[in-house]
């Protein structure tokens, strides 16, 4: 898995992708002086990597080794790395002090090996050093507010953290801090876990959402340069309806264009109204498909209740001689019949009733059922 | 025998319709005003001897002996009088050429709050009056009350009102209700569809004499007792036998052994009996005694203006007051007692008081 | 007296009111349960002798007629009480109506969404027919949907019996927008096909996610649906120019279904055509409707627990304490309160578990409707 900077392309400020490739520039097997593998299965507790790989490592004109003073200007290639005891230095030095094996920092003697030191990516060493030790810390303390009973508690947590932060980083007590570090990991071990789980869920669900996010992106694309495609072609086709409708109507030119334009108006905005609807169906058919598996769609069926209404019992006829209908039937205007009204209806209703109940026996004696109240309650 | 065709009749009822309920067996008219003859009588002596004795005792209570010489109505006449009242629901109807629909429907609210409710707390004169303008409105032909009113001598506009929502509430507020003319009208259209049944068979005027039938048949209790497609049937035998049985006949399920005009025979016996029986309005020199010796025991209470009236009155305006009081009391307890800001917990018993404060019952 | 009485306060023991949700112009609707079960209910309180005519029509039609029907795809009345001024209603919860759910763009439909929602309106208004009432005033607005997503018709303050023959029905009914022309041409004889119309327009609407035929008077609402569905002939709607309040307004051509709803299949585009007959004697009955191939060809209605919901409103509390929020529409539904529109930023798509997780700090709302 080795991996192979482009020295020219980060001389530029392009991305250095753990494990990756560069962005642009290709390959370019530089194999003059040995590089240092920053990938993530680089043990090392100090400096910052960033695990999305998007920032770039720090970079400046003025970079100058402390050890061998070399700079940019004498040494175009020059790289400087960070120590675990957060010192600088070029790699030159790096191979030449370490490659047998452990060696004291020329600055602060702490022994260290060739692989305890990474790029640099803030300025500021210091800032570096602290956002090392707050994402430490932050692995190892990640309680959240609900797993405290009250705010109250909750607040004494954040100020012991904060309290052991503050320590490692201005390197008070450490020995003791460390300690402390430890007995919280032993007694929270469970919870510990549990958070790192979700946050890993977390950032697992971030990936997808942007990963959907994108294809949206894309196809909203495609959308909209067909969707201005068919707009073209409208516009031509009114174009032409206007001059034929100039030509064969009588009214007023100006109002036959205002007309046109109003309906290419109303099309148009009816047409964007349908493809915000379809913009984000994407996202939730794939949350849909997932739904489906578990509940599955039963075909339609049209009546669904328990009802009887009588229809066995009569055939409705399309005629009947009756009086009561007459003046509808007779209708000359057709006022009831643009209307709609539909005798039929009146008759299908009169039927039902002829035979609704017909064989309902009636209610023997003077025993009521329970529900009726009204004669369970009169009593002699 | 009677034994063996109610056994056919269930067979039949199971048969038709296996795990479905029929529209009509769904109505609140069947599930809720349906009786037998003998708990008609049941509930109207109890009612009546209810009322006798609460009515007693306001009597005694505003001056003692006072009732040991009143003559109460007994439930019979109690009937009368409210069968009177039903008659007049047609000549109204007439008067203001409302459709047959309003007349039935306020003759079933008329006899329902009856069975609710004693004449001698409510008169049925403004009790039926109000009947009618309901049912108005609860069949889709509304009249204002203006019109209404005018029309009808010597009533106001709150004889009618003041009793609305009372009726309303003694009917339940179920005021849908199934009729036997229009079940007549279904059995008039049907018969065109039995190939045996000619037009010369059918004669206009023998609908004419049914239709009187299912009218008559509006006086008596037939529609607390059967459904209305069974008092048409009947109403329709008395005018045509054969019509009838040939009707009912074809409308016999599949299947079944004996023809069902033979099944149904003791069901349509008895409502014709109840109809050539009972079907014609009661005498009005009975009734008008009724009426006057209802002037004298009927409940004070009830009589705006009486003591009793205005003893109930203020014992209703004093329970209210306390009430409101007690009210009044938590609302201000509430609001000194409690904490402005932390509130999460007495959010539940907050609402309850704003929602009780609501409440103008 | 006493004993009618007694019986509902019998009645109104069983229902206990927990808080206010809404108030109308006749009536105040609470949120509350039924004491024995907790189960939740909308008891809707009606205020009586306000109006000098009595009772009120709408609220006898809604009485009368949702005791009578008993549907899983009809809103149930539950029980009925009453004290010496008021008419309380206990209706079955329903916090959410098709349409919050048509305008809140963050739900995404599935033509098996508007299929199901499709079906359920059709067999809450078969059965309404069946029992020979027209509903006239089908809108999404008065179209509930429950917890588990059956969809319910609920007000049926305009409700009536079909006429017996020869007598007038009043035309000034159904909302603008879901008013068929019949009736806006003064119609006093017509049929349960005016609600078909409705339902025709309610299906465009759940394609489109904007109301199809929105007109601004009587008038414009012609004008409206002609130049949508082009002015109808006299062989196209034969004897319409001798209705009541019959003018012209003006020739527009028919433009095909096709051309507005792009996605819509030949068997939608079918159906919804029927639905818009300008003749009310050929527009489809609501029973061939639900016959029709558009319901049997795939993909099948959505199961309703999966159609997609409203976010669960936080914001109730607020509303709460505001008193006298004004409930949408004059009439009486049901629903809980629509949410203060300015407060429809909660959401998340129903099911998806992604939108929650973003950033700690809660920009996502802002984020999302850019």
């Amino acid at each position: 898995m080795s991996n192979r900077t482009n020295v020219g392309g980060w001389l530029k400020g392009k991305t250095v992708r753990k494990g990756g490739i560069t962005s642009s520039n290709g390959h370019t097997a530089r194999s003059s002086t040995p590089q240092v593998q920053s990938t993530s299965s680089t043990v090392f507790s100090g400096g910052v990597k960033d695990a999305s790989g998007r920032t770039t490592e720090y970079f400046s004109m003025d970079d100058q080794c402390p050890v061998c003073k070399s700079d940019r200007y004498l040494n175009p290639k020059l790289r400087l790395l960070v120590s675990s005891c957060y010192h600088k230095m070029c790699e030159s030095c790096i191979d030449r002090l370490f490659t047998l094996g452990p060696a004291p920092c020329p600055i602060c003697q702490k022994v260290l090996r060739k692989l305890a030191f990474t790029p640099q990516t803030f300025e500021d060493l210091t800032v570096e050093k602290e956002v090392a030790v707050r994402r430490r810390i932050a692995k190892e303390f990640n309680k959240r507010r609900e797993d405290f009973p009250d705010l109250h508690t909750y607040n004494d947590y954040l100020e012991e953290v904060e309290d052991i932060t503050f320590n490692l980083i201005n390197d008070i007590d450490v020995p003791q801090t460390e300690a402390r570090i430890a007995a919280h990991r032993t007694e929270n071990a469970v919870l510990i876990e549990l958070n790192l789980q979700r946050e890993e869920q977390y950032a697992h669900a971030l990936r997808e959402q942007e990963e959907l996010e994108r294809q949206e992106k894309e196809q909203r694309a495609l959308e909209l340069r067909r969707e201005v495609e068919i707009e073209r072609e409208e516009r031509e086709t009114s174009q032409r309806e206007i001059i034929d409708r100039l030509e064969t109507s009588t009214k007023d030119a100006a109002k036959v264009i205002a007309k046109s334009r109003a309906e290419a108006m109303k099309r148009s905005s009816a047409r964007t109204t349908t493809s915000t609807v379809l913009r984000s169906s994407a996202q939730l058919l794939r949350a849909r498909a997932a739904q489906s598996t578990v509940i599955p769609d039963p075909p339609h069926i049209p009546l669904q209740d328990n009802w009887d209404s009588y229809e066995d019992l009569y055939t409705l006829k399309d005629q009947y001689d009756d009086m009561y209908s007459d003046a509808v039937r007779k209708d000359r205007e057709g006022i009831m019949r643009a209307g709609g009204y539909r005798v039929e209806e009146a008759w299908d209703r009169a039927l039902r009733c002829a035979v609704a109940g017909l064989d309902l026996p009636p209610l023997p004696g003077l025993n009521p059922s329970p529900e009726r109240t009204d004669v369970a309650m009169a009593s002699v | 025998m009677a034994a063996d065709s109610a056994a056919n009749v269930v067979d039949a009822q199971v048969n038709s319709s296996i795990g479905k309920i029929s529209l009509y067996e769904g109505s609140t008219q069947y599930k809720s005003w349906r009786y037998s003859p003998e708990q008609l009588e049941r509930i109207r002596i109890s009612l009546n001897v209810a009322a006798v004795a609460a009515i007693r005792n306001t009597f005694e209570a505003d001056e003692p002996g006072s009732s040991s010489n009143v003559l109460f109505l007994g439930a019979g006449e109690e009937q009368l009088l409210v069968k009177l009242y039903i008659t007049k629901i047609p000549q109204l109807c007439g008067h203001f050429r409302f459709p047959e629909e309003v007349e039935a429907t306020a003759i079933s609210y008329l006899k329902r709050f009856y069975l609710k409710n004693t004449v001698m707390d409510w008169h049925p004169k403004n009790v039926m009056l109000t009947t009618l303008f309901l049912a108005t409105k609860t069949t889709n032909n509304p009249i204002s009350l203006e019109s209404y009113t005018s029309n009808i001598p010597k009533t106001s506009s709150s004889d009618v009102l003041d009793l609305e929502f009372l009726v309303s509430q003694s009917l339940n507020f179920e005021l849908a209700v199934w009729h036997a003319h229009r079940a007549l009208w279904g059995i008039w259209l049907d018969l065109q569809s039995l190939p045996d049944v000619t037009e010369d068979l059918r004669p206009q005027d023998i609908y004419d004499i049914a239709i009187k039938h299912v009218r008559a048949s509006r006086f008596t209790d037939a529609e607390l007792i059967y459904t209305p497609s069974q008092i048409a049937l009947a109403s329709l035998a008395l005018a045509s036998p054969l019509l009838a049985q040939r009707w009912a006949d074809s409308k016999a399920p599949p299947g079944s052994i004996q023809p069902l005009s033979e099944t149904m025979e003791p069901t349509l016996g008895a409502i014709k009996y109840i109809i050539t029986q009972m079907g014609h309005p009661p005498d009005v020199e009975a009734v008008r005694e009724v009426d006057r010796r209802l002037k004298l025991c009927k409940n004070p209470e009830k009589v705006p203006g009486s003591k009793a009236y205005l003893a109930r009155q203020a014992e209703e305006q004093r329970r209210a007051e306390e009430k409101r009081h007690k009210k009044a009391e938590d609302v201000r307890r509430a609001i000194t007692e409690s904490n402005p800001f932390g509130n999460e917990l007495n959010d539940d018993e907050k609402a309850t008081q704003l929602a009780e404060l609501d409440d103008d019952d | 007296m006493d004993a009618v009485e007694k019986a509902n306060a019998e009645r109104q023991k069983r229902w206990v009111k927990d808080r206010k949700v809404g108030e109308g112009t006749y009536a105040v609707v609470y949120q509350g349960r039924e004491a024995s079960t907790g189960r939740k209910v909308a008891i809707k309180k009606i205020k009586v002798g306000q109006f000098k005519d009595g009772l009120d029509m709408s609220a006898i039609r809604e009485v009368k007629y949702l005791r009578e029907l008993h549907h899983q795809n009809i809103i149930e009345l539950l029980d009925v009480f009453s004290s010496k001024t008021n008419l309380n209603l206990v209706l079955e919860f329903l916090d959410s109506d098709l349409e919050m759910i048509i305008q809140d763009r963050s739900l995404v439909f599935l033509p098996a969404d508007i299929k199901a929602w499709m079906a359920m309106t059709l067999r809450g208004l078969e059965f309404c027919h069946r029992n020979f009432m027209l509903h006239r005033d089908l809108k999404p607005n008065n179209l509930l949907i429950a917890s588990d997503g059956q969809l319910k018709i609920a007000d049926f303050g305009l409700a009536r019996d079909f006429a017996d023959p020869g007598h007038k029905m009043t035309c000034q009914v159904i909302t603008r927008w879901y008013r068929p022309p019949e009736l806006l041409f003064g119609c006093r004889y017509y049929s349960s096909a005016v609600d078909i119309w409705s339902v025709g327009c309610i299906f465009a609407e759940l394609m489109l996610r904007t109301p199809y035929l929105p007109g601004e008077s009587d008038m414009d609402q012609l004008k409206t649906i002609f130049r949508a569905l082009g002015t109808p002939t006299e062989e196209d709607w034969p004897g319409h120019t001798k209705l009541p309040d019959y003018v012209p307004v003006g020739q527009f051509p028919r433009t095909p279904l096709r051309d507005l709803f792009t996605a819509a299949s030949g068997d939608t585009l079918n159906l919804l055509s029927r639905f818009l007959v300008y003749e009310p004697r050929k527009r489809i009955s609501v029973r061939d409707a639900l016959n029709h191939a558009y319901f049997f060809a795939l993909p099948h209605p959505s199961h309703p627990s999966k159609l997609p919901k409203p976010a669960t409103q936080t914001s109730r509390p607020l509303e709460e304490l505001d008193g006298n929020v004004e409930m949408a529409g004059a009439g009486p539904g049901v629903k809980a309160n629509a949410p203060n529109k300015l407060k429809r930023k909660l959401t998340s798509p129903d099911g998806t578990e992604l939108r929650p997780l973003a950033r700690r700090l809660d920009f996502t709302q802002l984020a999302k409707h850019s």
